[in-house]
């Protein structure tokens, strides 16, 4: 038997006789895959059980165990007819789960999971719909739901995908290792046949994709839930940030921030992709400068945008 | 190992079991298993452990002056109905729903298989899939999801200063956890980020407020979370942006759309520094059309970027 506390076993006792006693003779094979036990495990902590119960020990003051034809019968344990309350860690555990999956674009709000979540609701005492709300971020439910499938039957599939960071769409074909929702969005990790490695995509810039006949043989290993990985050569900029921009070294992963007095900041971050670098240019507009690192860069930028409204760019 | 685990069971039957509150000399006489009552210092020190397991673990162990004793004494027990789990009624399909939820969403650091077992345990086994999403949990979620649960005030240190709130509801969004509730600082409804929260929350007395509804039509997109005067804005999206921006943008009003796939959107804006940021998110690939005001407001503004 592994290594598990007497803490643990307990924790596990406490639920299994309550669901024994109830079961009335179920059989041990079922009794061993709820609880995740072998049978030789479940012997031993029935074993125990049998010589557990109340001062005098006296026969009519111990449980009874009973194993017949394959069955487990528990009689006499009154003390532990119901099961342990649920902890707040337990209790917030399983609600938050149920309420992230029913967020899962394409969730049935009627289904099994939003009926029992609303039952275990009522005993903790919170009403289902408003105590926990979860939000996973947008996605588009055919293109989430393709690339599920995708993932579970080890299908290629090409993306029409646009790169945020370049700001320019390409196709490319993947074999889908994962989706899943981390941080606020939805992403996809897969073996990118055009970069030829891993990569992580956004699931919501992806525009269209085809399921392809091709399978692939899927990765040994889980791929790691990282999101933002700066690459060695990455550059580094340094902004000076004005007291309205402050929340930008709250909100991206700093290399160091330097208070500069007044509530001004100086920044110093990472940048793998020059558009979102103009992006967040452009947000700040006037509230930061470059220090160093992308000289004009949100000044070209700006003028990009600028055109679009007919404004003749001027050099300065 | 198997010796304590005993000695556990035993002691949980029985202060589950005692008719009055048990002192720990009843304790000593009639759960066996501690070493030597005689020696107390070392029966102590093993009841101490064994307590803190049982309260660990969530068990309601109570410490109650005795009636009618003098001098006064004080006995232990557990009270049955705070004890066990009402039953919730769970269909098989339901629980079976559960227990999948519990395995395709990662939550670091919070239990997942025991409450589980307490709901009738794992009807299959579990799906051997690598997690759909991950929850980030921090240390103020317990304590304040109890406090939602048990309608409690909770206290806590927030941009340096201490709030006393009504936790009304938690919510995740954008990667973060949120905390609604009635601010009694700011006699007003305020939204708490959890990640900023200083230090210990305090809980106190349960039932101290009534929860009101959720509200039913919340304004979810930053450029309406806002007090500017409404305006209605329309705002021209290229077509290889349109897919994903409309994703985003959810039950939007499309005005118009264009032979090359763009769209023209219509927003209603109470809050126009969020929607410049939202605007210029798109680089040259959107344009504000309308209201003249607000096209005016954001050449202005890209021409100061310096």
């Amino acid at each position: 038997m592994p290594r598990i506390s007497a803490d643990d076993r307990l924790r596990r006792l406490l639920a299994l006789v309550p669901w024994v006693v109830a079961a009335d003779g179920p059989r041990i094979e079922d009794v061993c895959t709820r609880f995740g036990l072998t049978e030789s495990e479940l012997i031993a902590e029935l074993d125990l059980v049998w010589c557990c119960g109340v001062h005098p020990f006296t026969p009519d003051s111990l449980m009874e165990v009973t194993i017949e034809d394959g069955r487990v019968w528990i009689r006499y344990a009154d003390w532990f007819d119901r099961p342990l309350r649920l902890t707040p860690e337990e209790g917030l555990a399983l609600v938050a789960a149920g309420a992230a999956l029913l967020a899962v674009p394409g969730a049935d709000p009627e289904g099994p999971l939003a009926r029992g979540l609303r039952k275990l609701a009522d005993v903790l005492g919170i009403d289902a719909e408003g105590a926990i709300e979860v939000s996973l971020g947008s996605v588009s439910e055919s293109v989430l739901a393709s690339l599920r499938e995708a993932v579970s039957d080890h299908h290629q599939v090409e993306i029409d995908y646009y790169v945020y960071g370049r700001d320019e769409r390409t196709r490319r074909v993947v074999d889908p290792y994962a989706v899943f929702a981390a941080e606020g969005e939805w992403y996809l990790t897969a073996w990118c046949h055009l970069a030829q490695a891993e990569r992580r995509f956004r699931v919501d810039r992806i525009r269209s994709l085809t399921m392809l006949d091709r399978t692939f043989e899927p990765p040994a290993t889980a791929p790691t839930a990282e999101v933002f990985e700066p690459r060695p050569n990455d550059p580094r900029v340094v902004l000076d940030l004005a007291p309205r921009a402050r929340w930008v070294a709250e909100q991206y992963p700093m290399v160091s921030v330097q208070e500069k007095g007044k509530g001004r900041l100086r920044v110093t971050f990472v940048v793998s992709e020059t558009a979102w670098l103009e992006r967040l240019l452009l947000r700040l507009g006037a509230d930061a400068t470059v220090v160093s690192g992308a000289a004009g860069v949100g000044r070209a930028a700006a003028d990009r945008v600028l055109a679009r409204y007919g404004r003749t760019v001027t050099a300065r | 190992m198997a010796n304590r685990l005993e000695r556990l069971l035993n002691l949980t039957a029985a202060l589950l079991n005692a008719s009055h509150p048990l002192t720990s000399a009843d304790i000593a006489e009639q759960v066996p298993g501690y070493p030597d009552p005689e020696d107390k210092a070392t029966f102590r020190r093993a009841f101490e452990r064994d307590k803190e397991s049982l309260r660990d673990m969530g068990i309601p162990l109570d410490l109650v002056e005795l009636p009618g004793i003098d001098p006064p004494e004080q006995g232990y027990r557990i009270k049955r109905d705070a004890y066990a789990l009402r039953d919730p009624g769970l269909d098989p399909d339901e629980l079976a729903a559960i227990h999948l939820a519990t395995a395709a969403v990662r939550m670091e650091g919070l239990p997942g298989t025991e409450a589980i077992w307490k709901l009738g345990g794992a009807p299959t086994a579990a799906a051997d899939g690598a997690a759909l999403a991950a929850l980030p949990t921090i240390p103020q979620l317990v304590p304040l999801f109890s406090a939602v649960a048990d309608r409690a005030p909770v206290g806590f240190g927030y941009r340096g200063e201490g709030r006393t709130v009504d936790p009304h509801r938690l919510s995740f969004s954008r990667g973060r956890w949120y905390l609604d509730g009635y601010d009694h600082d700011r006699a007003a409804e305020r939204q708490f980020r959890l990640d900023r929260i200083e230090g210990d929350v305090t809980v106190g007395a349960s039932g101290s407020f009534e929860r009101p509804d959720a509200p039913s039509d919340r304004a979810t997109q930053p450029w309406e979370l806002g007090v500017d005067p409404p305006v209605t804005a329309l705002v021209r999206i290229e077509g290889d942006q349109a897919g994903w921006a409309l994703d985003h943008l959810g039950d939007v009003v499309i005005v118009e759309r264009g032979d090359d796939g763009s769209i023209v959107v219509e927003l209603t804006v109470t809050n126009r520094d969020a929607f410049r940021s939202f605007v210029v998110g798109f680089l040259e690939h959107a344009e504000v059309l309308a209201p003249p005001e607000l096209r005016d407001e954001l050449i202005a503004w890209l021409e100061l970027v310096p």
